[in-house]
């Protein structure tokens, strides 16, 4: 069973007086349990709505989707997922500790294991010292860590967020990703948005690249890493010299260099590829979309 | 659903709304003293004063908290992190309907019992003509809980097709003030003024009677203020008619809200 299936599936919102917004075009895409999925494109390239319609919030106006095997129109299809939405609002009269006993108790966690479960997320997330105060105190970034506290504490097989990392210092973004990367090793889904492509590069198997609506590019980020290699920049220390010298090859010279040098009898003290990186290979396709 | 439930109960509680209106259970304090000036009928007048303050406090927090407890949820996005859980859009709504009823039986029984303190103080001052019976006074105070119940569930049906407060607030307000004439306006068309009406109105207003709620129905407060036996059948007849009509409003409510998109 795949973790989450969407099959040509379309979103048009109706606007006053007649505007249509075709927020989401035809959008398939499989993806497999175990899967760390990102979801990339710039705003209002409609991740949300995709996202909105993979939780039954929205209603699409063609096409299906299913996760863990249940259409998305069903609640059994929210069984096994954890959801954090787009900048996130929980009941601020709530405190966090009681936010996550309702919500575990609402997928059916029992009394001891939850408030130990609870704990364990409460740390993890630093909101340990502010369990007992109500959401209205907390600031942005305190709720969207709850939020993602709120997604782990059922411990889901799926895990749909958007814009994790939103609102987030750059220690809380190191947490977020190192969780997402946890819960890889663990053999979970994770299929989440961002509009940015370090996010995408560290933690993700594939990315999706999304531009008004349409799905453009779903790429293994391993192969954008090695095939977006165009040169090396080869470190040589050359028979008596005291320091190194740089050396650029392009892709095709490498082993003429290589070679060069170790005729020569030079040592070869590092060789780092240039690689264009995924923000590149993401500018190519808005551009390329742009020209058309 | 139950999650949903206490949830929502306890959002009340901790609702500044809620706490504003119950500074006006203070006045409770003056029903002895108001009573009094009557010389006679002290204990009449207590107990009528006590059923209507309790009926006021009510009707205020079905309409402020039965209006705005489901949009509150769609308007600061709630509703976002909370259907995301797997529950249905159905025990959603009637989750939270069953808190904001809860509290409304809640305050009433709180409130009851502050109305049993004052009316057996006043009957002190003076004693009453009549003997008290509570019993009447008691399902007087059930029956209109039950009104201001079927009031929350049409400010969730309001709330369930609006995106603002306005017509979920106004529109139970309206539905009060037009439930509570229905009886009213349906026994004047049968009278001898009543036939000279338009044909129209005639025939449009009796179709109104069986449609909107008719709230005079759950008034008890006579038999309580006078001790006069209820009729059995009345009371029955009364229940019968809040549980088809409310379910039937939630029955509306909850397919309508699971239609609802969510943006
Ligand atoms: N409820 C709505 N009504 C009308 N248009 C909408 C609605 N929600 C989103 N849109 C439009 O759909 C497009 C995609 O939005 P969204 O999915 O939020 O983008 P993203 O999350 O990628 O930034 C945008 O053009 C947005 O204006
Ligand atoms: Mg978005």
């Amino acid at each position: 069973m795949n973790a989450i299936e969407i099959s040509r599936i379309c979103k048009t919102f109706k606007g006053k007086r007649g505007a249509r917004v075709e927020a989401v075009k035809d959008l398939s895409l499989v993806i497999k349990q175990g899967e760390i999925f990102g979801f990339l494109g710039p705003n209002g390239a409609g991740k949300s709505t995709t996202i909105k319609l993979l939780m039954g919030l929205v209603r699409p106006t063609g096409g299906s989707a299913s996760i863990m095997g249940h259409d998305v129109g069903s609640h059994l299809s929210r069984k096994h997922v954890g959801y954090l939405p787009e900048n996130p609002a929980f009941y601020d009269y709530l405190s966090a500790e009681e936010y996550l006993i309702f919500i575990g108790k609402t997928f059916g966690m029992k009394e001891p294991a939850l408030k130990e479960k609870a704990e364990k997320v409460l740390r993890l997330l630093d909101l340990w010292e502010a369990r007992k105060r109500r959401m209205r105190e907390y600031s942005k970034g305190m709720v969207q860590r709850l939020g993602l506290a709120q997604v782990l504490i059922h411990d889901p097989d799926v895990y749909i967020l958007d814009e994790p990392m939103s609102g987030l210092d750059p220690i809380g973004r190191a947490l977020v990703k190192g969780i997402i990367l946890d819960l890889k090793s663990q053999g979970k889904c994770v299929f989440f948005s961002t509009h940015i492509t370090s996010d995408v590069e560290t933690v993700c198997d594939r990315v999706g690249i999304v531009l008004k609506g349409v799905l453009q590019s779903v790429e293994r980020v391993e192969s954008i890493m090695t095939e977006g290699i165009t040169g090396y920049h080869v470190r040589i220390k050359d028979k008596g010299a005291d320091e190194d010298r740089e050396e650029y090859a392009a892709k095709d010279e490498i082993s003429e260099v290589v070679g060069r040098a170790q005729a020569a009898g030079s040592e070869i003290t590092l060789i780092e590829p240039k690689r264009k990186n995924l923000e590149e290979f993401f500018l190519d396709i808005v551009k390329r979309k742009d020209a058309r | 659903m139950l999650q949903v439930f206490s949830v929502t109960l306890r959002g009340v509680f901790r609702d500044r709304v809620f706490q504003g209106i119950l500074i006006i259970a203070v006045v409770f304090l003056l029903i002895p003293s108001i009573s009094s000036l009557s010389m006679r009928q002290v204990t009449e007048l207590s107990i009528t004063l006590s059923l209507s303050l309790i009926s006021f406090i009510l009707l205020l927090l079905a309409v402020f908290l039965g209006g705005t407890s489901l949009w509150k949820d769609i308007e600061r996005r709630y509703t976002f992190s909370v259907m995301g859980l797997p529950v249905t859009r159905a025990s959603y709504v009637l989750g939270k309907f069953a808190g904001i009823s809860c509290f409304v039986l809640l305050t009433s029984v709180v409130l009851g019992m502050a109305a049993t303190a004052v009316i057996r103080y006043s009957s002190g001052i003076y004693p009453a003509m009549r003997p008290i019976v509570w019993s009447n006074i008691y399902l007087a105070l059930l029956f209109d809980a039950l009104k201001y119940i079927l009031l929350v569930a049409f400010a969730f049906l309001f709330s369930t097709i609006s995106t603002s407060f306005f017509l979920p607030v106004f529109g139970a307000i309206s539905v009060f003030l037009v439930g509570s004439a229905t009886q009213q306006v349906y026994d004047f068309i049968h009278t001898q003024a009543g036939q000279a009406l338009p044909w129209y109105i005639k025939k449009i207003a009796p179709a109104l009677y069986y449609v909107l709620p008719n709230f005079e129905a759950f008034d008890f407060k006579v038999n309580a203020i006078y001790g006069i036996a209820l009729s059995v059948p009345g009371v029955f007849y009364t229940t019968g008619y809040f549980l088809i009509y409310l379910f039937l409003v939630l029955a509306f409510t909850s397919s309508i809200f699971s239609r609802r998109e969510l943006q």
